[in-house]
């Protein structure tokens, strides 16, 4: 099933890099078919460029010979964002992996896309800042992944996604043309195309550089763990927190499958027989640290938390925190594949979603996991399963499917922060109507009139501007699982 | 896509599929690997080395020249290992992914290493020989003659301190079985000394197994499996009578502690193995009674097979001696040694070298406790190299100086 682009393809390539840095072994080539979810795609050819300059170069050399082209970062995305089809070139930013300015003053960074999430924290700790979007992969996905899925995290409760960091960027096309975004200024002249470029998902064009809003560290944090005798006590716990006019900093469900996971990786003691665990974090002035930790403590009590364990130390919340974000990693200790779902639904439906979940889990005989933002609603089930399983596999997608559905059911959206890409392209038309699909595929066109950029992804296949249908790309069979 | 047949040779040890499927690949080790982090390639990284593993376990690749590469690139640092949520089992699966690389290396390149894993390590008093020879080129600096590359991972052999004598035994209480390995013997006889010292302080009557006698642990992870499991049984041999057993190297404990897994499939050892593993302690895990030694800030670098492969370190061991540690601040990246890695990708070696020269050196500490010979011989030659004059020391020098 493998593509292979020629050899000549391949040599011009290397012309434009150091040999190094083009790869077109098979085996080596077929690594880069995958993300972090579970779509193998195929993979004709790999770039690494370490400058714009080369990005530039690569671009007008795939738009010269046509070729399609898929961004790639760390390749942590869950829905096959980041998985080229049909031999399309990938073009990988790991490489430009340099923090170019930091300006404390406003404060911000100028950062290449390469850059890791976390270690840009890590790098401006000593200034007391820390870059504010915190995915629960932040060890190991890019912020120019993270702008391309526009990428939420346990704290973007309170600070809000990826989209409201981003300041500014540089972008080059599909054809090599490179364009800037926005900047420090508060309001830069002209459109303000930002919002539409972040979340783009590699179907706009390369983002090459991102000026991101840094935030300052708050002074006091306190970190909770409640655990609940119910999934419903802690849904009800949720609503009780917020009704009460508390925004934690972030607040995080776990089901007990998926504490029982974490806990053989972390050892953190974690309540493994209660049903549901809530990590709640407030963060802010002393005075206002203590009555929301106190808020926090009154709805546990009245809800039915079994105890609540505040962090010692910083040490005790970093294993909190590594608990909750090592989560879908864990589930291995289950079953070596799981399928990923990443909805939105109101928090008032909440606990009648989850018992709908684990219902649909029942039905069809999976293993079914909760672990999940759920301060904004934000559900991960997690399905699961073995991939050598074919008959099982097919359980995975009905039951996908059955989930998605219950969620759009109760008003309800495809994805709060992992993105469309490959996964949930089919299940667009659940959610925007032809006419919001065509308005889409326009605006997307404007940058890539060809359809070279990342094709395939996103927008249902069909989605047409006008008269253009935006290219099928074949889904050999077997590419998804 | 049916399953195809898996294309791994079935004569030699092979990754289990067990394993390999465990990984879901969600990259979290990525930024914890540091070949990923020098190139920024997939190929480099321990997703992307399952991955060529899953592809060659499913019938989707051979073992060429290639996997070879990517599977030789890795340090068998484990850090991917530690960091993996799914629990990942990376350090047998490389080495069993190595063992089904050893045919498509090159002959002449195999026939050396081979001669040194299964010819001169098994037995002892060859390695005190070829140690005794690398201390007479040394005195006659024949070194020189060997590639700067090739220079820096050199082990320190000094004729002076190979005539010096290390106690077979020392104190009193129960006993400890001491593993003299093969490196440590020839090129760290004053720790050797000062090891005999903790473990006799800690309580025990020290005893050393034979002189030079390697663990196995070399051979293991360069695809030797049948040489490691005869090295085993005869340090197994002389070690089952103890209390406890003691290694004052990483890679030694770390490599003990598998003994069990190691020869689970002999009927006639697996118990005994299981036993020694169970009984094995790292040096640096004793509690002697604290004592302070004057000691100061003491800069600690944590070797992979303590901090990834066991999750241990020497703080405590130092901290009983007065010592005040400072951590490198690199989370513990591997120094780039990693048994012949230095030998066989000197570029990597010499970048990741290079690195941990500059962490050490950027603590401000006069002395850095190094508790592994490889990790040793690095960071001493990358701290030569940068102009530095802080000292390498095995913690149990530091802690009992002679
Ligand atoms: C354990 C785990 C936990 C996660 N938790 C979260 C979470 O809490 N919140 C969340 O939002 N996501 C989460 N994710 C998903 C994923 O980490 C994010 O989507 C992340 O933003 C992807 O970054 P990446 O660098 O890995 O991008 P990739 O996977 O490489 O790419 C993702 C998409 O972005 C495009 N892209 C990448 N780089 C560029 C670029 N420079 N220019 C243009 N397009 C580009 C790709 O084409 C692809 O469409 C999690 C994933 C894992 C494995
Ligand atoms: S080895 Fe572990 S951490 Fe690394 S990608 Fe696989 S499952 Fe994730
Ligand atoms: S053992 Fe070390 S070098 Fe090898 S893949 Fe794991 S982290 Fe990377
Ligand atoms: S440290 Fe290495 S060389 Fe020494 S005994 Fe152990 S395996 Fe052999």
């Amino acid at each position: 099933m493998a593509t292979t682009q020629a050899p000549a393809v391949r040599d011009r390539f290397a012309a434009l890099l150091d040999p190094g840095r083009v790869i077109d072994h098979p085996l080596e080539r077929r690594l880069y078919g995958r993300d972090g979810s579970i779509a193998q795609g195929d993979c004709g050819l790999v770039v690494l460029p370490e400058t714009t300059a080369e990005v530039v170069a690569c671009m007008r050399l795939a738009h010269d010979l046509g070729i399609p082209v898929v961004p790639r970062g760390s390749g942590t995305g869950l829905c096959g964002g980041a998985v080229p089809l049909d031999g399309a070139l990938v073009l990988s930013v790991a490489r430009m992996s340099r923090i170019l300015e930091v300006d404390p003053s406003v404060p911000c960074a100028r950062v290449e896309p390469g850059v890791l999430n976390l270690d840009l924290s890590t790098a401006v700790r000593h200034l007391g800042l820390h870059y504010a979007p915190d995915p629960s992969s932040q060890q190991a996905c890019s912020i120019g992944g993270n702008v391309a899925t526009n990428a939420g995290g346990p704290h973007c409760l309170a600070s809000g996604v990826t989209a409201q960091h981003i300041l500014g960027m540089e972008i080059v096309l599909a054809d090599g043309e490179v364009l800037r975004l926005g900047g420090t200024a508060p309001d830069p002249p002209g459109y303000d195309l930002r919002g539409f470029v972040v979340g783009g998902e590699g179907t706009l064009g390369v983002v090459t550089e991102i000026t991101v809003r840094l935030s300052r560290n708050p002074p006091h944090v306190t970190t909770m763990l409640l655990d609940f005798p119910t999934v419903a006590a802690a849904g009800a716990a949720v609503g009780g927190i917020i009704g009460a006019g508390v925004i934690p900093a972030a607040m995080e469900m776990m089901d007990q499958k998926m504490v029982v996971a974490v806990e053989a990786f972390v050892r953190a003691d974690l309540p493994v027989e209660a049903a549901a665990l809530l990590l709640v974090e407030v963060d802010g002035t002393a005075a206002e640290v203590a009555s929301h930790t106190a808020v926090v403590e009154r709805v546990g009590a009245e809800t039915g938390a079994g105890r609540v364990r505040v962090a010692r130390d910083e040490a005790e919340r970093a294993l909190f925190w590594k608990a909750r974000k090592s989560a879908f990693g864990a589930v291995a200790r289950i079953a070596p594949n799981y399928y990923l779902h990443d909805c939105v639904v109101p928090r008032t439906r909440l606990v009648e979603i989850l018992a709908r979940i684990y219902e649909i889990g029942a039905e069809l005989d999976l293993v079914i996991m909760n672990v999940f933002h759920a301060g904004d609603g934000n559900l991960h089930p997690l399905i699961a399963f073995d991939r050598r399983d074919p008959e099982q596999v097919e359980r995975v997608h009905a039951a996908g499917t059955l989930i998605i559905e219950a969620c759009v059911a109760v008003g309800g959206v495809l994805s709060g922060e992992h993105g469309i890409g490959l996964e949930k392209r089919d299940f667009m038309p659940l959610t925007f109507s032809a006419t919001d699909l065509e308005a889409q595929a326009c605006a997307r066109e404007a940058f890539d009139p060809e359809g070279r950029m990342n094709p395939a992804k996103v927008l249902p296949i069909g989605s047409r501007c006008g008269e253009i249908v935006l290219d099928a790309g074949s889904l050999p069979e077997g590419t998804w699982l | 896509m049916g399953v195809s047949a898996s294309n791994w040779d079935p004569s030699r040890p092979a990754p289990l599929e067990e394993d390999v499927v465990k990984c879901v690949a969600c990259g979290l080790c990525l930024p914890h690997c540091p070949t990923f982090r020098l190139t920024g390639r997939e190929t480099a990284s321990p997703r992307g080395r399952i991955a060529a593993m899953r592809a060659v376990e499913e019938g989707h690749a051979v073992v060429d020249s290639s996997f070879t590469t990517m599977m030789d690139e890795c340090l068998a640092c484990r850090a991917c290992e530690a960091a993996c949520p799914s629990g990942v089992p990376f350090g047998r699966m490389i080495e069993g992914a190595r063992a089904q690389a050893e045919p498509t290396r090159p002959v002449a390149a195999r026939g050396i290493r081979r001669a040194g894993l299964t010819g001169v390590l098994p037995r002892p008093r060859l390695v005190m020989a070829a140690g005794w020879l690398l201390g007479i080129a040394r005195a006659l600096r024949l070194d020189r003659l060997a590639p700067a590359a090739h220079r820096a991972s050199s082990p320190p052999v000094s004729l002076t301190e190979l005539r010096r004598p290390i106690p077979r035994t020392l104190g009193e209480g129960p006993l400890a079985r001491v593993l003299s390995g093969c490196v440590m013997d020839v090129a760290f006889r004053p720790t050797q000394r000062a090891t005999m010292r903790v473990v006799a302080a800690a309580g025990y009557t020290a005893s050393r197994t034979t002189p030079a006698g390697c663990c196995g642990a070399l051979a293991m992870h360069y695809g030797q499996p049948e040489a490691a499991r005869a090295m085993a049984r005869a340090r197994i041999a002389e070690m089952e009578d103890a209390e406890i057993v003691v290694a004052n190297a990483s890679g030694c404990s770390a490599h003990i502690r598998t003994y069990g897994e190691l020869l689970a499939d002999d009927p006639a050892w697996a118990a005994r193995a299981e036993q020694v593993a169970a009984r094995t302690r790292d040096l640096i895990e004793l509690q002697p009674p604290p004592r302070d030694a004057g000691l100061g800030t003491v800069a600690v670098h944590d070797a992979c097979h303590h901090l990834h492969a066991q999750g241990i370190g020497p703080r405590g061991l130092l901290a009983g001696a007065g010592a005040h540690c400072v951590d490198l601040g690199d989370g513990g990246r591997c120094c780039g040694a990693a048994g012949l890695y230095s030998v066989l990708q000197p570029e990597m070696a010499a970048r990741l070298r290079r690195q941990k020269a500059e962490a050490v050196a950027a603590t401000g500490a006069p002395v850095v406790a190094v508790a592994n010979p490889g990790c040793a011989i690095q960071i001493a030659a990358g701290l030569r190299e940068l102009g530095s004059s802080v000292r390498v020391a095995h913690p149990a020098e530091l802690i009992s100086p002679e």
